[in-house]
């Protein structure tokens, strides 16, 4: 019918890039190299040098491969982060297909819901999962008064497997629900038409249309848990190989290899999954560029199909909301010990934080920005030399964004003290002691999931509206600044939204970084409280602050999204 | 208030003392592993003693707050380090991150219980002293019917098993000090019975400090193997917590010391006088705080129940503790216990928990068969894979601490410790199975 | 008129020489020549895949030629950016911006050109009274029908008065009843402007009803070139024969010398090709349905020659019938005038078919 048959995508067509494009390429490979890998670098390059001469050597991960520890952690890792993403599927599935794919009351509502488990502060959120959920958390206190038993949510591999999937589905929640908006509804029309009806209208023609954006998050998911040491390590389970390389790199006196040797290989597993995954959606891209229809059509529940509807909705979010509520509890309680519920509630803890909370906030809130700022940035240039240039190796912008995926951020933190500190202001001041370097390491450290959405947001732009503009004598950097990135803005919100609010509660490459209390975010100033027993209710204040501030930022952010896309008519 | 008075009284004298030398003033920046409990009292206490400086508090857990100087030694900004474990100190004086100072405070006798307060060398200073012990949630030991315990011993009884929870000694330098106390005081052979005796009955073993006092302050384990002022604050904030210290155990200084290159050496050294003077004493019996102060005359100002180091007669009892042997195998009783116990958890609780069913029908109906069994149950899961004298022997530091010469791996030294706890266990497992079929 | 004047160029010549493109192991145009006229409506006509979008997007700068160049009023462009070629190109999306309204969408060629603003505003408004659209400059593309996006689209390309229009099957997402009044305002907005346009398209008829000249194009290669009515009439080839309207070509070979010369049809029938004929040793005799004439069988020959067929269908088109008849291996289609539903021949039934050498074709193989 149309007459584009020669290249399989009309993107390909790009032969050359222009001497901007190159430039642009050449900075941001700068930017990554000088903030990863070089830091990285100068941390990771002990795993590949012999003890004593320092000289180059593989033998580390030959021992690596030798050890049974670390085989059985390897195993444990790749059990775990798989289990997590089916069970952070079963989690994401109705929610994203209810609110989506029928007339849902409060669809909004639960979309926003099904963010929060993202923005878990640390330390604070596992004491509080563990009050709920713990082997005499409330729920097992009860059951063990009411029926004499317990489940072990949060023992061994199948409590990080629990955690981890109520942590991070929804990754998979936010790339599904927008994967299924996105499919035309004659699609649909067509299969019911040929008598497809129910699942199996689902399982054949709706998922598997839908399955680029499941598969983003489910890779996503992945990665995530496979390289997440703070849940494994705070459920007590060690054989997991994020928290070997976290134990190795921060015991005292031990000088070895190891810990950056495992941070190699899950650098190195952690790439492979992605693209995989890359692969995997490699001729299934089947974006709609005719954004007509408004995606699925939605249909109206019978009664029946409601109540089992919204039942199954309620308890999805009652189970993956549970921490927040416990969190909650805990920063209204006075003593909350061996019991179903706390001893007796009160306010003093918000009146203990309410006066640093303000600096901590303010912190936050310019770093969380500058980082999301900085990931949109860089997220929208990567995203456009990848997908719309032939740039040799423009791939490799894309691999090295996304390996920060898997960098530990104690490694990173190190990795920058050693990079940074001996750098030093005209002042003396080194350069590592400046604020800005937080924000640097949280910038790299979140710009995954930037780069994601802006990708597929960049994906789903028909190629001739750029072509357009530059038929009418708009140059590249000018279709860029005023046809690309207007469109994309959606997604480079939702980019900024999960940059941000993930880098709000971010700890590990923080802890390392905080020179002052003066510049300390919210989630170090959360830290510090963790450590005593006195420190517990103001700590969950400070969490629930936290979480507000987030999910306000959150909903902001997505009425304005809502707001534009209805402005430009794209809405439905 | 006494305390803000003498603060003050002090702040003068100070100002007055030191003032023949260079005016403390600017800002002092500290790197501690304590609370904000901590730290925030003594920050107001301090600047209010010495005005013009203000206290700067860099909150880093021990482990990472050394690694931090480690880092940043090309251009140190920090100009104390405070934390409770010596042995930090010791590998920050042994990496030449600690300037020497010798403090002018007064009253303040050379040692605690046996052990030396400061640094002989004057590296750095103790000014509280901590004890370790046991700590146990009321709640949860009344529900589940758990007996008090009094000793290390009684923790490797079968009414705790799985109840009891630790810290990884690679990960937290009191618990590593704990497991060292009880080597040191049992001896290798008999110390390691002991721990893995009770390893048996651990539910978990956490990765830091305060992941033990919070698991048993929520009631999600029962017992805690802790340094006591987790306890006492826990205590202070209404938790229902009790603590006990055993036979073995030693009293051991929390310290400070000034860091090499200290961009403000005179605040530094005037935050060391304060923390060793009355006032900076008194602030340590904050119920929030709640440790040891080591100038005896502070004691007269606490409650009756305040344990007092220096006249009761239990922390006399309690043993010397050799820093020099604990700092040569530091690496090496680490590993160990990671390998041999943190590693292998769920294979050693496997047969700890046979072998107390084995004791439990033996009580009933003695037979020497099964007994025998046992006791070489127990040989196995005590037996080691290094005697002390090879744990301290230089070519095992050296495979630990990155030694320039070449010579065995750690993680070569690791692997062959793992398989032999495995077979140990493995082998140990079986025969318990084969006692507890002779015993029924 | 005189409001128009201010969209119109001079109109520039397009000439491409010699232009190879390949992919990879893919040569997707070969050796292209053209040459076009100032002021010409010309089209690209080919099936899927013949090269004709790719060519189109060289002039416009989004492809680049392995070798050859493209000449616009005389000039080599081969070497500018597309946004810098002045050539003005509708999509077949049409491509309109979404974010922005049907006047910020006309306006934005002319702001990017930094036109001062008042100007801006009056070219837009007459850019989209050209078009009939003044009323709805507010509105968001999606808010239009597909023929009032097609016009905004047209609208916004020749608001920039490019040296060329370039339109890239401007019609396939218009209904039939809609693209036959697009396609008639398209050629009077040409006419007015007088701008050299090319025309992209698969579909015959839209190339006949409003181009000037036609390249037919086959795998990369320009078949022929011509007005519409010369490539009816005398196609180069038997592609051009066959995609121009409807062509019966029959295969066979030449038997016999000289005056005994004879082309025998497959299925054995033969006629008469003298060696001064012209008829090549290697050739397919092809005619229009119009072209040749049935009468009953057993009759008297009517025409140049003569051959016996079956009849095997028929369609009634109005003024003509279509019969669809064998005549030896070969199926043809015959348009007879439609008189009389009584004088029809009947599927089943032999008739004789009649040509005459001043109708039929001998194309090459």
């Amino acid at each position: 019918m149309t007459a584009i048959p020669i290249a399989p995508l009309p993107r390909a067509r790009r032969l050359s890039a222009t001497p901007g494009q190159i430039a642009l390429a050449l900075a941001i490979a700068a930017f990554l190299l000088l903030f990863l890998g070089l830091p990285v670098g100068t941390v990771l390059y002990v795993g590949f040098t012999e003890k004593g001469t320092g000289s180059f050597t593989l033998v580390n991960f030959y021992d690596f491969v030798r050890t049974e520890l670390f085989m059985r952690s390897l195993w444990n890792s790749f059990y775990v982060s798989a289990m997590s993403v089916v069970w952070a599927s079963v989690f994401a599935l109705p929610l994203a297909y209810l609110t989506t794919r029928f007339v849902f009351r409060g669809a909004a509502l639960v979309q926003t819901l099904g963010f929060l488990p993202l923005i878990m502060p640390p330390f604070v959120g596992a004491v509080a999962m563990q009050l709920f959920f713990g082997r005499n958390g409330s729920i097992n206190l009860l059951l063990d008064d009411w029926c004499g038993l317990k489940i072990g949510f949060m023992e061994g591999l199948n409590g990080v497997i629990f955690v981890q999937s109520v942590h991070y589905f929804p990754f998979i929640l936010i790339n599904l629900s927008a994967a299924l908006r996105n499919i035309d509804r004659a699609m649909e029309e067509a299969a019911q038409n040929l008598g497809s009806s129910g699942f199996r209208l689902f399982r054949r023609i709706v998922f598997p249309l839908a399955l680029p954006g499941y598969l983003a998050g489910a890779s996503l998911v992945f990665v995530k848990v496979f390289d997440d040491l703070a849940t494994p390590l705070l459920l007590n389970v060690k054989d997991m190989l994020a928290p070997q390389a976290y134990l190795r790199v921060t015991s005292i006196g031990i000088a070895d290899p190891m810990g950056y040797v495992i941070s190699v290989v899950l650098i190195v597993a952690s790439v492979t999954a992605m693209w995989l995954s890359a692969r995997a959606l490699k001729g299934r891209d089947y974006a709609t560029t005719q954004r007509g229809g408004g995606g699925l059509a939605r249909r109206i529940m019978t009664p029946w199909e409601a109540v089992l509807g919204y039942g199954v909705v309620i308890l999805i979010l009652a189970l993956v909301l549970a921490p927040h509520l416990a969190l909650l509890l805990l920063s209204f309680a006075t003593i909350w010990s061996f019991s179903p519920l706390p001893d007796a509630f009160t306010l003093a803890h918000y009146a203990r934080v309410f006066g640093e909370s303000s600096l901590y906030i303010k912190n936050t809130l310019i770093y969380a920005t500058l980082a999301g700022g900085i990931d949109i940035v860089l997220g929208v240039a990567i995203a456009y030399l990848v997908l719309r240039t032939k740039l040799v190796g423009r791939e490799w912008l894309d691999w090295a964004a996304s390996a920060a995926l898997a960098i530990p951020g104690v490694v990173l933190g190190i990795g920058y003290l050693r990079a940074f500190y001996g750098v030093t202001l005209p002042d003396g001041t080194p350069l590592a002691s400046l604020w800005i370097t937080i924000v640097l390491a949280l910038a790299i450290r979140r710009l995954p999931y930037a780069l994601r959405a802006c990708s597929a947001a960049l994906q789903q732009i028909s190629v001739s509206l750029e072509e357009a503009a530059e038929n009418l004598g708009a140059t590249k950097a000018r279709t860029v600044r005023r046809i690309v990135v207007p469109l994309m803005a959606g997604g480079i919100l939702a980019g900024f939204v999960t940059s941000f609010s993930t880098a709000a509660v971010e700890l590990s490459a923080t802890l390392m970084l905080v020179q002052s209390n003066s510049d300390a975010p919210l989630a170090y100033g959360l830290y510090v409280f963790m450590q005593s027993a006195a420190g517990r209710g103001p700590g969950a204040a400070l969490g629930v602050v936290a979480v507000l501030l987030v999910a306000l930022c959150t909903v902001l952010s997505h009425l304005i999204i809502e707001r534009s896309q209805k402005a430009k008519g794209m809405g439905h | 208030m006494t305390a803000y008075r003498l603060a003050l009284a002090f702040g003068l004298a100070l100002t007055t003392s030191i003032a023949h030398a260079q005016a403390p003033a600017g800002k002092v920046t500290v790197v501690t592993s304590f609370s904000k409990d901590v730290t925030d009292p003594f920050k107001k206490a301090f600047e209010k003693a010495v005005p013009g400086v203000t206290l700067e508090v860099q909150n880093r857990n021990t482990n990472a707050g050394v690694k931090y100087l480690e880092e940043t030694k090309a251009n140190n900004q920090v100009d104390l380090f405070w934390a409770s474990a010596p042995d930090a100190f010791e590998v920050l004086k042994g990496k030449k991150l600690l300037a020497a100072y010798k403090p002018k405070a007064t009253g303040i006798p050379d040692k605690i219980g046996s052990y030396p307060i400061n640094d002989p060398a004057g590296f750095y200073s103790g000014f509280a002293a901590s004890g370790y012990g046991i700590m146990w949630n009321d709640r949860y030991a009344k529900a589940k019917k758990l007996p008090e315990p009094k000793d290390w011993q009684d923790l490797a009884g079968p009414a705790f098993y799985d109840h009891v929870s630790i810290a990884s000694p690679a990960r937290s330098g009191t618990t590593h000090l704990t497991v060292e106390t009880i080597l040191q005081g049992e001896g290798w052979e008999k110390g390691w019975r002991t721990l893995k005796a009770m390893a048996g009955n651990f539910n978990a073993i956490t990765d830091r400090s305060f992941g033990v006092p919070e698991a048993v302050n929520s009631g999600q384990v029962g017992v805690g193997i802790v340094i006591d002022f987790f306890a006492f604050s826990a205590q202070a904030s209404g938790f229902p917590v009790k603590f006990v210290y055993p036979t073995v155990t030693t009293v051991v200084p929390a310290n400070v010391g000034i860091v090499t290159n200290a961009p403000n050496k005179a605040a530094a050294e005037a935050f060391v006088e304060f923390l060793l003077s009355l006032a900076g004493q008194e602030v340590l019996l904050e119920p929030g705080i709640r440790r040891l102060p080591v100038n005896p005359a502070v004691y007269a100002k606490a409650g009756a129940d305040y344990p007092n180091p220096f006249t009761d007669p239990r922390f006399q009892k309690m043993i010397g503790f050799d820093v020099d042997k604990s700092e040569a195998r530091t690496g090496v009783v680490d590993t160990l216990f990671d390998q041999l116990i943190s590693f292998q958890l769920d294979a050693l609780k496997g047969v700890t928990k046979v072998l107390h069913e084995v004791d439990a029908a033996l009580a009933k109906k003695p037979n020497p068969q099964a007994k025998a069994l046992a006791d070489e149950v127990r040989a196995l899961i005590a037996a080691m894979p290094v005697s002390e004298a090879q744990g301290s022997s230089p070519e095992l530091r050296g495979a630990f601490t990155g030694a320039k010469e070449k010579g065995a791996r750690q993680a070569e030294i690791e692997s062959q410790w793992a398989s032999f706890a495995r077979d140990s266990y493995a082998k140990a497992k079986a025969k318990a199975d084969e006692a507890l079929k002779a015993a029924r | 008129m005189n409001a128009i004047a201010p969209l119109t160029t001079p109109a520039v010549s397009v000439d491409i020489q010699g232009v190879n493109v390949s992919y990879g192991d893919n040569h997707v145009l070969k050796n292209v020549d053209l040459a076009i006229k100032s002021g010409e409506f010309f089209a690209f006509l080919g099936p899927s895949g013949c090269g004709k979008t790719t060519l189109l997007r060289l002039i416009a700068g989004f492809n680049q030629a392995d070798s050859g160049s493209v000449l616009i009023g005389g000039k080599d462009i081969s070497g500018l950016p597309p946004w810098k070629r002045d050539v003005g190109m509708v999509f077949q999306s049409y491509a309109l911006w979404p974010h922005m309204t049907v006047a910020r969408n006309v306006a934005f060629g002319l702001e990017e050109r930094g036109v001062a603003r008042d100007e801006v505003r009056r070219r837009v408004a007459l850019a989209l009274d050209l078009v009939g659209l003044g009323h709805l400059a507010e509105r968001r593309p999606s808010q239009l029908s597909g023929g009032q996006q097609q016009r905004v689209a047209v609208a916004r390309t020749v608001a920039i008065e490019p040296k060329v229009l370039l339109l890239d099957e401007p019609l396939s997402n218009l209904d039939a009843k809609m693209r036959a009044q697009v396609r008639r305002e398209l050629r009077e907005l040409q006419q007015r402007l007088g701008l050299t346009t090319i025309f992209v398209t698969h579909d015959q008829e839209e190339a006949n009803t409003i181009c000037d000249r036609i390249a037919v194009m086959n795998d990369g290669v320009i078949q022929q070139v011509g007005t519409p009515m010369e490539l009816y009439e005398r196609p180069a080839n038997l592609f051009v024969a066959n995609f121009l309207g409807t062509a019966n070509i029959m295969a066979g070979k030449i038997v016999g010398t000289g005056r005994d010369r004879r082309f025998e049809i497959e299925g054995g029938m033969q006629i008469h090709v003298a060696e001064t004929s012209g008829v090549p040793d290697r050739a397919k005799l092809v005619f229009r349905p119009q072209h040749a004439r049935l009468s009953p069988a057993g009759g008297p020959s009517q025409a140049s020659f003569s051959l016996t067929c079956d009849i095997i269908g028929r369609e009634f088109l109005g003024s003509s019938i279509r019969y669809f008849a064998r005549a030896g291996a070969t199926e043809v289609a015959v348009d007879m005038p439609f008189q009389s539903s009584r004088q029809l021949f009947e599927p089943g039934t032999a008739a004789m078919l009649n040509l005459d050498y001043s109708s039929v074709l001998w194309l090459a193989e």
